[in-house]
């Protein structure tokens, strides 16, 4: 059992998931076996990250040949790099079965049948296990926003898949043409990262190749400017769907970069690395400045999340251990900050039956606990020390000082753009005179609360002793950075101007 | 040279498990039935009293020590750490933050008991003094963090403390707003922080990042990024210590109940601009030019905030910007490098600044929440108690002969006279003489000639004994506590200098006894001026003129609020419109509006071939299968 | 010699196929595809004589069994066509027109 732990987290939901949408359950029924599964891989998480030793490579392994012919394999492992990816995937999910109660045996069902394509993504250590999970994954999101979204629900799905397919057909190609160069120049096929990793880039298609894998996860994250699936999505999608979204798939966008880009294409990584990183900044204040107008608190929180994915993905850019930490701990820290809001946005609609931001207001003189585990999580998202976000965002911010000190100082104005939207909407919400609506507001019950303490206390911890986290990833991290720095200076020195097409590394 | 002392790291954690127990206790049972307000005002002030205890304890310990050994110590754990950065959650207890630690501690625990009496009936009594222990727990951290990054903890804690004790009255929208300000003005300064930290680490931070590596490693700075951190680090103190250009939110600030204002906006939080530059002596003393930039802002907002003190006529607004402008005071102090010049005054002015906001705390109590001045008048003999201490605090504010104030103030003017700061030493005096002008004209016009609103003046009586007690103590204070640094002239030996000595980075200039003897009495004559034309016009009672000309320029404190509305926020707004009406949907969606129109020109220029006659597929096919055979017989040969 | 029967196979496939094509009436269309499978079984046959192997000739039966089967199949579909539009007329049958 504990050699297939990976194996069990991905699949157990998976045919959980199946399994369900064959026979006919209740939605009780199917809630609450959803529960005991999420549970289950909750706790297998825990373990895994208890006994993560954080030596910088590889653990859980899991390698068996899948089809020979190919190089394929089903290869599994966990790193500093993906095991806060990975938690962000376990810890949350529970949350979502207990507190919407309403929707239907089949909506469950895709919800565990997207967690266990989620955890794949992570887990796998093969490019070709890897695409097959991304595309899975895509499958449950289409059908939750499709069948059981708002009102504008099918422009939103059709953009979301037809988007993100486009993005990931890029990368298939490119995926093909990165293992073909490895056949030329090794001799053999493989899919397996750590072996391609090693591959030298000659030619001149290499940029476009690159280009293409960055366009699929660019999409993914999303980075400016391919982000304008997101409101839509994120709106319409019901509140639990957008929370896996931006909590998790979201992230394994910024994973992906990380663990199948930077490896592979080094040097194409190095020369966009400037103009990759003012996508990021230039998103993170478009969006922000965004939010600021949005009516619609859902709207307005997928604005916010769009904005912070422009700041974690920029971490990746500066290509310095700092920053890199920092985006990898910020992963974990957004999912637990502006992942919980929108759940908290969910309960509010579910409650008043409305989202809009002038319907609402002094919610919190009768609902204290709601108003302040909402104010907390908003504290985190705005990047206030004590709490998750800010030493995710101060890594970063560091980070990007040392590799710019412009696209720094800008990455920096996100502590101002954050706090401008989510305090006038707090102000809007939770204080000022209450109405009819907000006066039937009820407080958290008992079991809802109890839902929410863990993150909350989650977000607390993460901010005060993020050591506990830190120490596991930033082996990883700085063995990563160390690849990156170990390419030949002269190679980045005068390929930092991104032209495209230009070949200057022949050999 | 540094000693480690566990017990420091329990100062803030007392008021901050204060603040969790009452948050708690507030939170689960305030929609329901609370508990007597009696248990949380003795929960509320234990955790501040225990941490002044031990502030008296690290002072005494600290004073065991030789003076360049005056470094206490502890790491409570590795907060994080990255590659070169290595961040500890730890803490310094020296010469300056014990200073700072005494009178936090100590002005702190007295606000604490006055609000048992100001807030009591209110119904989220349990939630203010949450608050307030948070408060005072950030700010220990703020003081004691060993490093930049702790302190910045304490930096933005304070701020939201800030923020949550200003939109306290939250169900009017302007306080909130006003709440939002403060919050955001101090999140621009936050940014000048964060950069400041960054640069400076990328700098020198990587053998160490706490003050005492940093100030080791000082010497490794090259100019050009010693000034733009030094600078940067400004922007955060212009934040948070309300200078110019972000003082803006510090009048505002006043919509918070008045002790709040005594303690966070006075006497405590907003002096930690100063209490940081003077932290990074060891920076600012290397370049000077920094430090003049620091000393003119200063300045230069001491006399703008005094010249709008002189129009206000809400008494909380009035002692704002007297706030506002003594701390320029402070940051001309710092700049010049005249640090504990600046310290010394920090510390005076918690004293009777926390005093005057109390005593306005009380006036307010009694005329229920009337704060306009033109509406009191007379109010000396019914509040006698309240009168005596806000003049001794008044006193001691405008630079009354051997009050507090006096010394304080005198130290920063003869310092700035004898390193050769002229116009900064001639517009001090100018503010000092103002000083005295608007806080006289606020003491005759509460206190003084005719009641100007019977029915208030009948109701009015001096607060219970658990509000009067503080302010009488605070009133020896203010009056005594510039005995603790008495100058030569006097007889003294600058001992608040003498301690504050192994922190900072300073030197003492040595001149004739005649430029000292200049500065007093200078200075003398400017608070007599100044007191002198605000009897004349009030002293027997005025009635409210009519602004004109440049004085209602300055009543409308020179449109900066309306200014900064057009400038930044509105703007901002419409930016922020712009972009999800019109960039949105239309601009930034180009590339996929695109696809989907090639797309749809591609289908309607293929349609054609679709005649729906099967025998025309028939013929495709047939054309498709001749070329198919065509292409393989080639390429077969 | 084969190709005697080649070309014969060969023009016998153009015959079906100019009938597909120029044909409007479903029953002669029909037939014509019928020609052509005819004209591909010829040149089956002539491989296979060729060859000396009864390959062909077994794909031959196939051919002819399956075009039974289709026969069967399209006569049902043709009597309901004519009982849906009363006409044989392929033109009438445009409805996938783009």
């Amino acid at each position: 059992m504990f050699e297939h732990a990976l194996s069990v987290m991905i699949f157990l939901p998976i045919l959980t998931g199946l399994v369900m949408l064959l026979f006919p359950l209740s939605k009780g029924t199917a809630r609450i076996t959803g529960f005991v599964v999420t549970v289950a891989i909750l706790f297998r998480g825990i373990e895994i990250f208890l006994g993560f030793t954080g030596t910088g490579g590889m653990e859980y392994v899991e390698s068996h040949s899948w089809i020979q012919s190919l190089g394929i394999s089903y290869g599994l492992g966990i790193d500093g790099i993906s095991l806060l990816v990975l938690m962000a995937g376990t810890v949350l999910f529970p949350m979502v079965f207990t507190i919407f109660k309403t929707q239907s045996k089949g909506y469950y069902a895709n919800l565990l049948i997207a967690q266990g394509a989620m955890i794949g993504t992570i887990c796998a250590t093969d490019l070709v296990l890897f695409y097959i999970f991304w595309e899975v994954m895509l499958l449950p999101i289409f059908f939750m926003i499709g069948l059981y979204g708002g009102p504008k629900r099918i422009p939103a799905t059709l953009k979301i898949t037809i988007y993100t397919i486009a993005g990931s057909l890029l990368m298939l190609a490119a995926l093909v043409y990165v293992a073909v160069s490895y056949h030329t120049q090794f001799g053999k096929w493989t899919f397996d990262i750590v072996q391609l990793s090693e591959l030298n880039l000659g030619s001149g298609f290499a940029v476009w190749a690159f280009l293409m894998f960055m366009i699929a996860f660019a999409i993914k994250i999303p980075l400016f400017p391919f982000h304008t699936w997101l409101p839509d999505a994120y709106t319409e999608a019901p509140t639990s769907t957008t929370f896996v979204l931006s909590a998790i798939m979201a992230k394994i966008g910024v994973y992906g970069v990380i663990r199948f880009v930077v490896p592979v294409f080094e040097i194409e990584f190095a020369r966009f690395a400037v103009l990759l990183s003012l996508a990021g900044v230039t998103g993170m204040i478009y969006c922000g400045l965004a939010a600021i107008s949005q009516k619609d608190m859902k709207r307005m929180l997928a604005f916010s999340s769009a904005s912070h994915m422009g700041i974690i993905a920029l971490g990746v850019f500066c290509m310095n251990v700092q920053a890199l930490t920092g985006t990898l701990f910020q992963i974990a820290a957004h999912a637990t900050s502006t992942g919980v809001l929108f759940l908290f946005v969910g309960l509010m609609e579910e409650r008043m039956q409305t989202r809009k931001i002038e319907d609402l207001g002094g919610i919190a003189y009768r609902a204290p606990i709601f108003a302040t585990f909402f104010a907390i999580a908003m504290l985190a998202s705005v990047g206030l020390p004590g709490t998750s976000g800010f030493i995710g965002e101060f890594l970063i911010i560091l980070g990007a000082i040392k590799f710019n000190a412009f696209i720094g100082i800008l990455a920096g104005t996100t502590l101002i753009i954050g706090v401008c939207y989510m305090l006038w909407m707090f102000q809007r919400v939770f204080f000022e005179k209450s109405n009819e609506r907000t006066e039937e507001f009820q407080d958290l019950n008992v079991s809802e609360a109890l839902t929410f303490l863990p993150v909350i206390v989650l977000i607390l911890a993460m901010g005060i002793f993020p050591q506990t986290f830190i120490k596991k990833i930033e082996p990883a991290a700085r063995q990563q950075i160390v690849k990156v720095f170990t390419i030949p200076q002269a190679q980045v020195a005068d390929t930092t101007v991104p032209t495209l097409g230009h070949n200057n590394h022949k050999k | 040279m540094e000693h480690t002392a566990t017990y420091i790291g329990l100062i803030p954690l007392f008021p901050l498990v204060g603040a969790l127990v009452l948050g708690l206790m507030h939170m689960l049972t305030c929609t329901k039935n609370p508990f007597p307000e009696k248990l949380y005002g003795i929960l509320a002030c234990v955790g501040p009293l225990l941490s002044f205890f031990l502030a008296l304890v690290v002072y005494y310990h600290l004073k065991g020590l030789p003076a360049e050994e005056r470094f206490l110590s502890h790491n409570a754990f590795t907060w994080f750490a990255v590659g070169d950065l290595q961040v500890n959650m730890g803490f310094l207890a020296d010469p300056l933050s014990s200073l700072m630690l005494l009178f936090v501690t100590f002005i702190g625990s007295l606000i604490h008991i006055y609000s048992i009496g100001y807030m009591a009936g209110d119904k989220n009594f349990g939630k203010f003094f949450a608050y307030l222990n948070l408060f005072l727990g950030s700010m220990l951290i703020l003081v004691l963090g060993s490093g930049p990054v702790v302190m910045f903890v304490g930096w933005e804690g304070v701020g939201l403390c800030s923020y949550l004790l200003i939109s306290f009255y939250s169900e009017d929208t302007d306080n909130v707003l006003a709440g939002n300000k403060a919050f955001i003005v101090n999140r621009i300064g936050d940014l000048g922080f964060v950069l400041g930290m960054s640069f400076l680490f990328w700098a020198i931070g990587t053998h160490g990042f706490d003050y005492l590596s940093l100030k080791a490693n000082a010497h490794n700075l090259t100019p050009g990024i010693g000034i733009a951190v030094c600078l940067l680090l400004f922007i955060g103190a212009c934040g948070k210590s309300a200078q110019i250009p972000l003082y803006v939110w510090l009048p505002d600030a006043m919509a918070g109940p008045t002790p709040v204002s005594a303690l966070i906006h006075a006497a405590t939080m907003v002096t930690a601009g100063v209490y940081m530059v003077a932290r990074f002596s060891f920076l600012y003393a290397h370049f000077p030019l920094a430090g003049s930039i620091v000393a003119w802002v200063g300045i230069l907002t001491a006399l703008l905030a005094a010249f709008f003190g002189m129009f206000q006529k809400d008494i909380k607004k009035i002692l704002a910007y007297s706030t506002v402008s003594q701390l320029g005071y402070m940051f001309a102090a710092v700049g010049i490098a005249a640090y504990s010049a600046g310290i010394f005054h920090v510390f005076t002015h918690a004293f009777f600044k926390a005093l005057l906001f109390l005593g306005a705390g009380s006036v307010i109590y009694a005329l229920h929440h009337q704060q306009d001045i033109w509406k009191m008048g007379g109010l000396k003999d019914k509040m006698p108690k309240t009168y005596g201490t806000m003049l001794i605090g008044a006193l001691a504010l405008s630079g009354a002969p051997l009050f507090s104030g006096f010394f304080s103030k005198d130290e920063i003017l003869f310092s700035a006279l004898a390193s050769g700061h002229t116009g900064i030493w001639i517009i001090g005096v100018l503010v000092a003489g103002m000083t005295a002008y608007y806080t006289f004209r606020m003491i005759f016009l509460v206190f003084h000639g005719e009641p100007r609103d019977k029915e208030i003046y009948d109701h009015a009586k001096d607060a219970p004994p658990v509000m009067t007690i503080p302010l009488i103590i605070l009133a020896v204070g203010a009056a005594f506590a510039g005995v603790l640094n008495l100058p030569g002239i006097f007889g003294g030996s600058l001992n608040i200098s003498h301690w504050l000595a192994p922190s900072l980075v300073e030197h003492h200039p040595h001149v004739s006894i005649w430029i000292e003897i200049l500065a007093i009495v200078t200075s003398i004559a400017a608070f007599a001026a100044g007191i002198t034309i605000a009897y004349r016009k009030f002293g027997h009672g005025a009635e409210e003129p009519e602004y004109t000309g440049f004085a209602k320029f300055g009543y409308n404190k020179f449109y900066v609020d309306e200014i900064y509305n057009a400038v930044f926020v509105q703007p901002y707004k419409a930016v922020g419109s712009v972009i999800s009406k019109f960039l949105e949907p239309n601009v930034t969606d180009i590339h996929v509006k695109l696809c989907t129109w090639l797309y749809q020109k591609a289908g309607k220029a293929f349609k054609v071939f679709q005649v729906g006659y099967i025998r025309v597929y028939a013929i495709y096919m047939v054309i498709g299968l001749s070329l198919m055979s065509l292409f393989l017989s080639q390429s077969l040969k | 010699m084969i190709q005697d029967y080649l070309i014969l196979s060969v023009i016998l496939f153009c015959l079906g196929i100019l009938g597909v094509i120029t044909r409007r009436n479903v029953f002669t269309v029909f037939m014509s595809i019928e020609l052509m499978l005819n004209a591909a079984n010829l040149a089956f046959l002539a491989f296979s004589r060729l060859h000396e192997s009864m390959d062909g000739h077994v794909l031959v039966m196939m051919v002819m069994a399956v075009a039974a089967a289709e026969a069967a199949l399209a006569l049902a579909v043709v009597i309901l066509l004519h009982k849906h539009k009363g006409k044989l007329d392929t033109n009438v049958f445009s409805l996938l027109r783009g």
